[in-house]
């Protein structure tokens, strides 16, 4: 299991990202991120995979720890190593002059068993175009298909947690339903899973838990089935609810509750 | 016409050495963005090297060339981790001005360790020496075009075929990317500079067969820069083709244009050259068209 305690996140010293956040990604399960732009969502799973450094941030504050040991100070390589953790960056990580098949022996590298090449066809039977343009190099290849490669890269290195960055970004609402879909295949064969998204209503509807993250704080967390059933919810993220016009004044009710979460 | 021949024959075959010193800058820059101008002073550490093991030690060439190249990669390796390591994510300008320095600090040393007196530097090997009728290649510039050749196809090898290779260009593509997917960028970058300087001292040995060695043979690596502005900054076949235009520009203009009293211009001219290429394409001739999506 996954927990983040009371992380604080800085930029260049200065600029606060992360003001204390506190979640936990069960394992087996899907558990949701989900908030605006500027709330945190990236910077949270850089300071997971251990990817802050090359940013210029730092965790002040807090800790995050697979079972009970603290991830605090080992860089991506490591948390690679140590805890089959691989983080799926954000805007498709492939690499554009390799050829698809290169690109999956790329994400192998820090394997050293004799099973690299069955596990890219396992990745081709996951993703039956990907196998047809092996040859091919990824930069020519269309949105969809370098998000399939990046989850198939991530496949590669045989992950026990994966973290996905916004996988649906920028991409037609069919290849995002795919690609969900097989988001949520990969966990029922035992992957646990870490999903940030823009794409609330999508998101919610494969994970299990789900945590509403706003201006560096967890806001709101839940069941993915209490979540999609919040009135807040729904009519900031979802874009249904309350069709009238309202004052602002009623806006984002939780904001004014005495007490955070 | 048996002019022309034994000039071009010559400058393909000095062209093959200015491409391994192109390749030895290229594939620094696609794994950093930083230009080594340090290129010179590597070819004469790779060069003394060997020295030691061939020369003073009196290996035979077959051992003293792997052992002198490894010892370079070796030097090249610890020169990475204290000057360019620590930089790791700054500007890669920083990287490249970290190499002027070098350059200097390199050269001192070698003066204070060998002094500034040349060593003869003849090399026993096999004759290879080529007469055919009025044609003459000597067996030293054979030897160094097809020893160039090999030490080349050894790289595409590595960068190519191996693990490293499809780690190294994923590195040079994005360190970010690359470290995502457990690819440890620092040991790569430390991987490349080992590679590119064996790759510089391969060149070194063979320039100093043609005679001598001092501090001052690194003057020939500066004709690395012509190579790798014409054949394209990142591309490796660019160098190898950068290399053989150099080389025979050079020849041609040693044979043809210098008896006519321009006496020098040999060493001006892949620079005029160099000038021609880059108004006609700023990227060198086989610079990455970079892929653009839409």
């Amino acid at each position: 299991m996954l927990s983040v305690e009371n992380l604080r996140v800085v930029y260049h010293d200065v600029i606060s990202i992360l003001n204390g956040v506190s979640l936990k990604a069960t394992g087996g399960e899907i558990s949701v991120i989900i908030g605006a732009n500027g709330a945190g969502k990236t910077t949270l799973l850089r300071a997971i995979g251990g990817m802050l450094d090359l940013y210029e941030g730092d965790i002040i504050e807090g800790d995050i720890k697979i079972g009970k040991v603290s991830l605090r100070g080992l860089d991506s390589t490591d948390i690679m190593k140590k805890f089959s953790l691989t983080y799926v960056m954000e805007d498709r990580p492939v690499f554009w002059y390799l050829t698809i098949e290169e690109n999956l022996a790329a994400a192998a590298y820090s394997r050293w068993d004799g099973a690299v090449k069955a596990d890219m066809e396992r990745v081709f039977e996951y993703f039956p175009v990907l196998g047809k343009l092996r040859r091919q190099k990824a930069g020519y290849t269309s949105g969809g298909e370098q998000q399939m490669l990046a989850i198939g890269m991530s496949l590669m290195t045989r992950p026990k947690i994966l973290l996905f960055d916004e996988p649906s970004l920028g991409l037609a609402p069919l290849i995002t339903e795919e690609l969900f879909g097989i988001i949520q295949r990969l966990n029922q064969e035992g992957i646990t899973i870490l999903l940030v998204e823009q794409n609330a209503h999508a998101a919610l509807q494969i994970g299990h838990h789900g945590y509403v993250l706003e201006n560096g704080r967890v806001v709101l967390e839940g069941t993915a089935g209490a979540l999609l059933e919040n009135e807040d919810v729904r009519e900031f993220y979802l874009g249904t609810g309350a069709k009238a016009r309202k004052s602002y004044q009623e806006a984002k009710r939780y904001k004014r509750r005495k007490r955070w979460l | 016409m048996t002019d022309l021949v034994q000039t071009l024959g010559a400058g393909l075959l000095m062209g093959c050495v200015y491409g391994l010193l192109g390749l030895g800058i290229v594939i620094i820059f696609r794994a950093s963005e930083a230009f080594n101008f340090a290129i010179g002073e590597f070819l004469v550490v790779g060069g003394f090297l060997f020295y030691l093991f061939y020369f003073d030690l009196h290996l035979p060439f077959l051992l003293a060339l792997p052992l002198g190249l490894l010892a370079s990669g070796a030097v090249g390796a610890l020169i990475e981790r204290l000057s360019i390591k620590p930089l790791l994510g700054r500007s890669p300008l920083s990287m490249t001005i970290i190499t002027l320095g070098l350059a200097s600090v390199l050269r001192a040393s070698v003066q204070l360790i060998f002094g500034a007196h040349s060593y003869s530097f003849v090399i026993e090997l096999p004759d290879l020496g080529l007469e055919l009728g009025d044609l003459l290649f000597p067996s030293e510039r054979v030897w160094a075009g097809l020893l160039s050749l090999a030490a080349f196809g050894l790289i595409l090898f590595l960068l190519f075929r191996t693990r490293w290779g499809v780690a190294i260009r994923a590195t040079s593509e994005s360190q970010t990317k690359a470290m995502a997917f457990g690819i440890g960028a620092r040991f790569i970058l430390l991987l490349v500079w080992a590679v590119s300087s064996m790759c510089i001292a391969v060149a070194g040995v063979m320039i100093s067969n043609f005679g001598a060695l001092s501090y001052l043979t690194g003057i020939a690596g500066l004709r690395a820069i012509p190579v790798v502005l014409i054949g394209g900054m990142d591309s490796i076949g660019g160098a190898l083709v950068g290399g053989l235009i150099v080389g025979v520009c050079e020849a041609l203009v040693g044979s043809y244009l210098e008896p006519l009293g321009l006496v020098g211009f040999k060493e001006v001219a892949p620079y005029l050259l160099l000038l021609i290429v880059l108004f006609l394409r700023p990227y060198g001739l086989f610079g990455t068209v970079r892929i653009e999506r839409v």
